[in-house]
């Protein structure tokens, strides 16, 4: 029977891991936001609102009897018939499972702006390079000088000056700090170089493309847009609808117009083209082109597209192909099986298909995937 | 209010506590205090052990304790744990009087470790098996990655509960059954025959089938018979498992055990002759802790109602209890409730003890959840009978539905086929497939539950790549 006072037993984990499980939850919320870019209370959160995400995967799994009719027993006032408040309750202490699961503990509240750093810290536009001129600015500014005059004090560089103005008298040792021998902090600007780009987003828009099909391709482009605009703030946006003839559009048209007719995807390409070559010169622009249709494309329309798609791989730094399909066609006709055998081998070609909303984020991801070095190298 | 003392200050009370539990007949095991600051007690409350692996989940816990704790809603005063020496840990920052009551508390449980049947399996030296459990754990985890390693626990953990419970019933082996000659066998030739080859079958189909006899101790045959686990994946299985079964026999005593700690720092106390504040600030704490809670029953204040009814049932017992309880009237109240303590775990406890006037004197009520707002309750009785059902329900089963394994190559796809006992009420669709994709990836191929929905037979199946599926017709 003793009592020792030691604070060396169990090492202070407690912290450690809570701090382990923020950052899996976090993991684990990006991972559920993922899935649900499809949903339209994301969308429809707009910047006011906050939107609710049950974090699923941190839940605590068991086997329990069918709840809502679970009954149990209580300790206190009350008659038969009346309602209690909440029956309280610690969740999982002693290690052992509740009769109750507990309550959703992982459902967090999380606004637009949470929802966006989130999710796009995974993207990037590809391929980035400097251009000669141009409205990109990084500017980084980096405290990495030491100045006679500023704001903050370099306490280490003080002491040096101090030391090496003493050691200049013949007393090499720190005291009599003067005011000659301050130092502070400096910062620099450091120019980085301009990368102006600008994105073409290009939608097919005819009769073949259902509501839902319209629907996914405008939702790809709604967070490919909600992307650029957080990410760069300068980047150049180009809308453009097609069906047998394209039109240059405002952001609002292209996503709230409505179209029908038959499809020449060439036309689409062929208007981007005409508008980088005027407006925006491959020399001085970096170019994406984002292109979304069902696939279904007139036949003796699909050479003219190739051809045009490899011109323009020559002069864009990404040109993206994503076939949303809700409905099952023959998928030999299908605009991805002709890029498939034809263009696939293009450099900056790149096509993804999306059946359905969740296909969406690995689309994005494959477009706007971070360069890794072997890339850069080559 | 926090009063200034030492760890010798604490020695001396500690020695004054266990001289007048020893006069109250009580043979206390040796206990060691440990005095900790807040976040180290509250870590190993989180834990359940001192010393326990690294987990998110237990992180969980803490910050959400602690955090209770900082904003003065809720104090641990003290954790002990089931070894030999006894350990219990305080929190420094106590009172003196709160460390009085907490360690006449502490004797209370420790001559329970000692003296209840149902610890007899514990392992006592559990600490360093822990501490070296979680040293492996962390080279796991820096092998194989965190999160990979924290996926895998979190998929054993789901089913950590489900070994047997009663680790005092040892199952017979059936024995084989075979033909027993009898002296009539020459005149039924045919009949003779026919039960052989009958008899046989059976054996055949039993040899063919695997596991022989159900197994409800899950993680066990996924430990010693998934196919495909790396040696680190049975390890952290085995890890789980034995760690889950320390809490085992606690959570079958948890009446008792905080019953007869709470009778001996009430005994304790009142035998210290504290002055006048003290005794009114032990008061204080006293009632807090066997204060009932609206919703759920608090064991502290039903243990304590029902030892002290014992007691009275030793000492002054009516007509009917006399009739009842040989003992009743005999006298030695304590050592009557030391019997009790020592064979009895909370299922017979309540069978036998709680009686309509316990029921009363705890105030106790039945409950059924409101529709559609499971966070409240309605009152449905206060009639004993319907009270004894479900306490008696929740403290022989704990909840847990009854799960075992049929077959582990249903299909001859190798399969894991479990069967839930149709005696009970079915399982929550959403929470068995939650459960059964961690199985899956434990047993590497689809796992199967059969159970049942109002009268209907329908089965959960996981799959190890994590989907999940209900099914009407059998998998």
């Amino acid at each position: 029977m003793t009592v020792v006072d030691d604070g060396a037993l169990p090492r202070q984990e407690g912290k450690r891991d809570a701090l382990h499980h923020r950052d899996r939850v976090r993991r684990k919320i990006v991972e559920q936001l993922k899935q649900r870019i499809g949903e339209e209370d994301i969308i429809a959160a707009g910047p006011e609102k906050k939107l609710r995400v049950p974090v699923k995967g941190t839940r605590q799994w068991r086997f329990i009897f069918d709840r809502g009719r679970a009954d149990g027993v209580g300790q206190g006032d009350g008659e038969s018939g009346d309602v209690l408040g909440p029956p309280g309750g610690e969740p999982g202490r002693d290690g052992q499972a509740g009769t109750e699961p507990g309550e959703e503990l992982y459902e967090v509240w999380l606004d637009m702006e949470d929802v966006e750093a989130l999710l796009f810290s995974e993207l990037e536009l590809p391929r980035l390079r400097p251009k000669a001129g141009g409205d990109i600015v990084h500017e980084d500014v980096v405290y990495n000088d030491i100045a006679r005059a500023g704001p903050r004090v370099d306490k280490k560089a003080t002491l040096r000056a101090n030391l090496l103005r003493n050691a200049k008298r013949g007393h090499a040792r720190v005291g009599d700090v003067d005011r000659e021998d301050l130092r502070f902090l400096s910062y620099r600007d450091l120019p980085r170089p301009r990368h102006r780009a600008v994105v073409f987003c290009v939608m097919d828009i005819s009769a073949s493309m259902g509501t839902d099909r319209k629907r996914m391709a405008r939702l790809f482009f709604y967070w490919c847009v909600q992307f650029l605009r957080r990410r760069y703030e300068q980047v150049e946006i180009v809308f453009v609808g097609h069906t047998t003839e394209a039109w240059e559009m405002t952001e609002g048209e292209f996503f709230g117009r409505v179209e029908s007719g038959g499809t020449k995807v060439s036309s689409g390409y062929e208007l981007v083209s005409d508008i980088q070559r005027t407006r925006y010169p491959p020399n001085d622009w970096n170019a994406y082109v984002l292109h979304t249709s069902d696939g279904d494309n007139f036949t003796a329309d699909n050479e003219r597209t190739l051809e045009l798609v490899e011109q323009l791989t020559a002069v864009c730094s990404l040109v993206g192909y994503l076939e949303v399909s809700a409905s099952t066609y023959t998928p030999t006709h299908r605009l991805s099986m002709i890029f498939e055998q034809h263009a696939a081998a293009l450099p900056g070609f790149v096509s993804a298909s999306a059946a359905d909303d969740r296909e969406l984020w690995p689309a994005l991801r494959r477009f706007f995937a971070k360069d890794d070095v072997q890339e850069l190298v080559a | 209010m926090t009063s200034v003392y030492t760890a010798a200050d604490l020695q001396e009370i500690d020695e004054r506590c266990q001289e007048e539990v020893a006069s109250l007949g009580f043979e206390v095991p040796p206990v060691v205090y440990h005095l900790m600051r807040s976040s180290e007690i509250y870590d190993i409350a989180a834990r359940g052990l001192p010393g326990r692996y690294s987990s998110s989940r237990f992180g969980a816990i803490y910050s959400q304790q602690h955090e209770a704790y900082r904003m003065g809603r809720s104090r641990i005063y003290e954790l002990i744990v089931n070894t030999d020496p006894v350990n219990a840990y305080l929190l420094d920052g106590n009172s003196l009087v709160a460390q009085t009551l907490v360690m006449a508390h502490c004797a209370g449980h420790a001559w329970f470790f000692a003296s209840s049947r149902w610890f007899e399996p514990a392992d006592r030296a559990i600490l360093p098996r822990v501490r070296g459990a979680a040293e492996r754990m962390a080279g796991y985890m820096a092998e194989h990655g965190r999160d990979r390693v924290e996926d895998f626990v979190d998929a054993c953990e789901a089913i950590a509960i489900h070994q047997p419970q009663a680790q005092l019933v040892r199952r017979a082996e059936p024995a084989e059954e075979a033909y027993r000659p009898t002296p009539y066998d020459a005149l039924f030739p045919d009949e003779v025959e026919a039960e052989k080859i009958r008899i046989a079958d059976r054996r055949a189909e039993r040899r063919a089938r695997f596991p022989a006899e159900p197994e409800a101790d899950l993680l066990a045959f996924i430990e010693h018979h998934a196919r495909g686990l790396e040696d680190w994946q049975r390890d952290v299985i085995s890890i789980v498992r034995s760690e889950q079964a320390y809490f085992l026999p606690q959570m079958r005593t948890k009446i008792g055990n905080e019953g007869l700690a709470v009778l001996c720092h009430q005994e304790i106390c009142q035998r210290l002759h504290l002055p006048t504040d003290q005794y009114w600030e032990y008061e204080q704490l006293n009632a807090s802790v066997v204060q009932p809670h609206p919703g759920q029953v608090n064991p502290y204040h039903l243990g304590i109602v029902i030892l002290r009814e014992v007691m009275r049932i030793a000492t002054e017992p009516d007509e009917e209890e006399r009739e009842r309880w040989p003992w009743a009237g005999a006298g030695e109240p304590l050592e009557r409730v030391r019997s009790i303590c020592r064979d009895y775990d909370d299922e017979a406890l309540l069978r036998e003890f709680l009686t309509p006037k316990v029921c009363e004197l705890a105030r106790l009520y039945a409950f059924e959840h409101v529709q559609g707002d499971p966070r409240r309750i309605r009152v449905s009785s206060r009639e004993s009978e319907r009270i004894r059902e479900i306490l008696i329900r929740q403290h022989s089963t704990f909840e847990i539905p009854h799960i075992e394994i049929l077959d582990a190559d249903h299909g001859g796809h190798g399969e894991l086929y479990l069967r839930h006992s149709a005696d009970e009420p079915g399982l929550d669709g959403e929470y068995a497939r939650g459960t059964l994709g961690h199985m899956a990836t434990l047993w590497g191929r689809r796992v199967i539950v059969e159970t049942r929905r109002e009268d209907e037979t329908i089965w959960y199946v996981g799959d190890p790549d994590g989907t999940t599926e209900e099914c009407a017709a059998a998998p």
